[in-house]
């Protein structure tokens, strides 16, 4: 059931949905319903992304606006946060070493987090070795490489390779995306699937989870 | 490394001179939409260079001398018609404290690759000082953000104040100050080391002319879409695409500023060069980073004002489409035909040529992938394929859709070079 700011917020509307936060603390609503709708609204948001509907500045826009919201609510949140909804499956992001492109990425962990993964992102330049640590911390069964600069087919490969030689390989599936990736790249580097956009790695994580 | 050209029987006997002359007449034939001999190739070697000689590519930039020596080198294995190698050097960012560029040796490892760091240089708050006057704040407010070593800068009275002729001479103690001695300082630098790089540049130059390949006319004035310029360098892609619902007005107006500010620049520089071509490299505009309805309001309008104003002076913009430019051809091919110039990177090349076949002459066409990962035969049969449909009655030069070719397999360009040798011929 959307409320009225999942609506708001969906419809990118910054002024109404903060005034109406602001409104509805104060006539006690509480903190962690809102919550709950903004991050509806959020999925919402992603759903117009995948159809074609919004486009990045609008997602840039809906999470500068979620921020808004969020500083509102957070000091009234009573520890008890917002209902944890059930995850998918935890999927680590980086942006491979030697490269500090993050648009694709930072795409690729908003549309997971707004379909239910538990995303951790590793940031850009991210070392090998980082990311075999964080597999073997988390658990995490999905990894994204993202990459834009040719050098980071090798930077790809390398991480691949790692993750044999800490016998991690076939706990994990490895799937990349980047401006020049495409099918030679992806056998390249030994990944298992390659996503041309974020609703890609969306459907892929899905598959790879057993969901739909 | 041994050196094994390409096939090449269709120039043996030639001179350099009959060569170049050769080259020279495919690219202009090819840029003004005529169907040339056969044909033209274009290599954007970059960092394969380095790859080539067994350096690192930070080498690039301290050893120019290997650097132009390798450029020969690849020029006469693979014999193309147009021929770069490595973009520009890191030494006057270096001695200038850029923040704005990282480079192998300079901000990243040795084996590194050239890189832009997109930063908020200009807050949104800044717009107003901006839009009222954009030569001080640029010098005295963005410079010292963007380069370290001109913070001093932002210790000079206002630019304008030198419109007060005599009087001004009165605040001249203020240039004595050390921070601004050492931004100058700095400034003589990378000046230094800018002329320095173009000697190297034009002693490369000579040595290609001396194996027979023309210097490339393109590269040498470089503007942006509006768009991109307030984004790129000013906003960062967050800040503008915030404008862009939170400040369209002043968005808009700053893009005219820019775009009046880069005519001026465009049109006299290609005529002190006597170069008459502008490149654009595109950034923002791309399928997928923005919808048509803001393309059309943001990025389009602004973009081709300047590429008709620039026609309007007899220069002809060379743009690089970067990404995919599916979705947005139908815009392009309402250009002026012939005036243009579009060097493609991702889009679909055979959709291109139908779609603006007739209008601009169509730079692109290799997928770098193919060159680092795919085996000779599939080459030479996508390559066949490239020259029947693409190259079909002229206006095509073949080149990378990267201007970078880094991890590309000297053997896997030779199956290329080759095959367009093969099929590439007019006849």
């Amino acid at each position: 059931m959307a409320g009225k700011l999942t609506k708001l917020l969906a419809d990118l509307k910054e002024s109404e949905a903060i005034e109406y936060v602001n409104n509805a603390l104060e006539k006690g609503t509480d903190a962690g319903e809102l919550m709950t709708e903004a991050s509806e609204g959020m999925g919402i948001v992603g759903q117009r992304f995948s159809s074609g509907e919004y486009f990045i500045p609008d997602l840039v826009y809906s999470g500068e606006i979620l921020k808004g919201i969020v500083e509102l609510l957070e000091p009234k949140l009573k520890g008890d946060k917002q209902k944890e909804a059930k995850k998918l499956g935890k999927v680590i992001i980086a942006t491979v070493a030697g490269d500090i492109h993050d648009i694709g990425k930072d795409l690729v962990v908003f549309m997971l987090d707004v379909n239910g993964f538990e995303v951790f992102d590793l940031g850009i330049d991210v070392p090998v070795q980082t990311i075999v640590d964080k597999i073997k911390e988390t658990g995490a069964s999905i990894i994204g490489l993202s990459g834009f600069l040719t050098l980071a087919f090798d930077a790809m490969k390398e991480t691949v390779d790692a993750l044999k030689a800490a016998g991690l390989r076939d706990n994990v599936k490895v799937m990349i995306g980047g401006g020049q990736i495409d099918d030679q790249v992806k056998n390249y580097t030994g990944a298992d699937a390659f996503g041309r956009d974020a609703m890609d790695a969306v459907k892929l994580a899905k598959k790879w989870t057993g969901g739909n | 490394m041994p050196e094994t050209p390409a096939l090449n029987s269709l120039d043996i006997g030639k001179t350099p001179e009959q060569l170049f002359a050769e080259r020279k007449q495919r690219i202009s034939d090819a840029v003004l939409l005529k169907q040339p001999d056969r044909i033209p190739m274009f290599l954007y070697m970059g960092y394969m260079l380095a790859q080539m000689g067994g350096i690192k590519n930070k080498d690039l930039y301290d050893n120019p001398a290997k650097t132009r020596e390798l450029l020969v080198m690849a020029a006469n294995r693979f014999q193309p018609d147009m021929i770069v190698g490595a973009w520009h050097t890191p030494k006057p960012s270096e001695a200038l404290g850029d923040r704005m560029t990282n480079w192998p040796g300079v901000g990243l490892g040795p084996e590194g690759s050239f890189q832009f760091v997109e930063k908020e240089f200009m807050k949104v708050e800044d717009y107003d000082d901006f839009l009222d006057d954009p030569s001080d704040w640029a010098i005295r407010v963005y410079t010292p953000r963007v380069f370290k070593n001109l913070e001093g800068l932002s210790m000079l009275w206002p630019l304008g104040m030198w419109l007060y002729g005599y009087y001004n001479t009165l605040n001249f103690a203020g240039l004595t100050a050390p921070p601004v001695v050492a931004a100058f300082e700095a400034i003589q630098k990378a000046v230094q080391h800018t002329v320095e790089w173009i000697g190297q540049l034009a002693a490369s130059a000579q040595e290609l002319a001396g194996s027979g390949f023309p210097p490339i006319p393109f590269f040498n004035t470089m503007a942006e879409a509006p768009f991109d310029f307030v984004g790129d360098t000013l906003r960062g892609m967050r800040g503008i695409f915030l404008d862009m619902r939170r400040n369209p007005e002043k968005l808009l107006e700053a893009e005219e500023k820019v775009s009046r500010m880069q005519l001026k620049y465009a049109i006299s520089n290609s005529k002190i060069l006597g170069l008459p071509y502008a490149f654009f490299p595109l950034h923002k505009g791309s399928d997928g980073f923005m919808s048509l309805q803001q393309f059309e309001k943001f990025y389009w309008p602004q973009l081709k004002g300047m590429m008709l104003k620039l026609i309007e002076n007899n220069i002809t913009p060379v743009v690089f489409y970067e990404g995919k430019w599916d979705d947005r051809l139908d815009y392009l091919a309402d250009l002026p035909k012939g005036k243009t110039v579009g060097f493609f990177q991702n889009s679909d090349i055979f959709k291109v040529k139908k779609v603006l076949g007739e209008v601009m002459c169509i730079i692109g066409g290799m997928p770098n992938s193919l060159l680092i990962n795919g085996k000779p035969e599939e080459i030479r049969t996508y390559t066949r394929k490239v020259c029947e449909e693409v190259g079909k009655d002229g206006g095509f030069i073949f080149s990378t859709g990267v201007m970078e070719m880094y991890g590309s397999k000297p053997e896997l360009v030779d199956a290329w070079v080759d095959a367009v040798r093969e099929f590439g011929v007019y006849k």
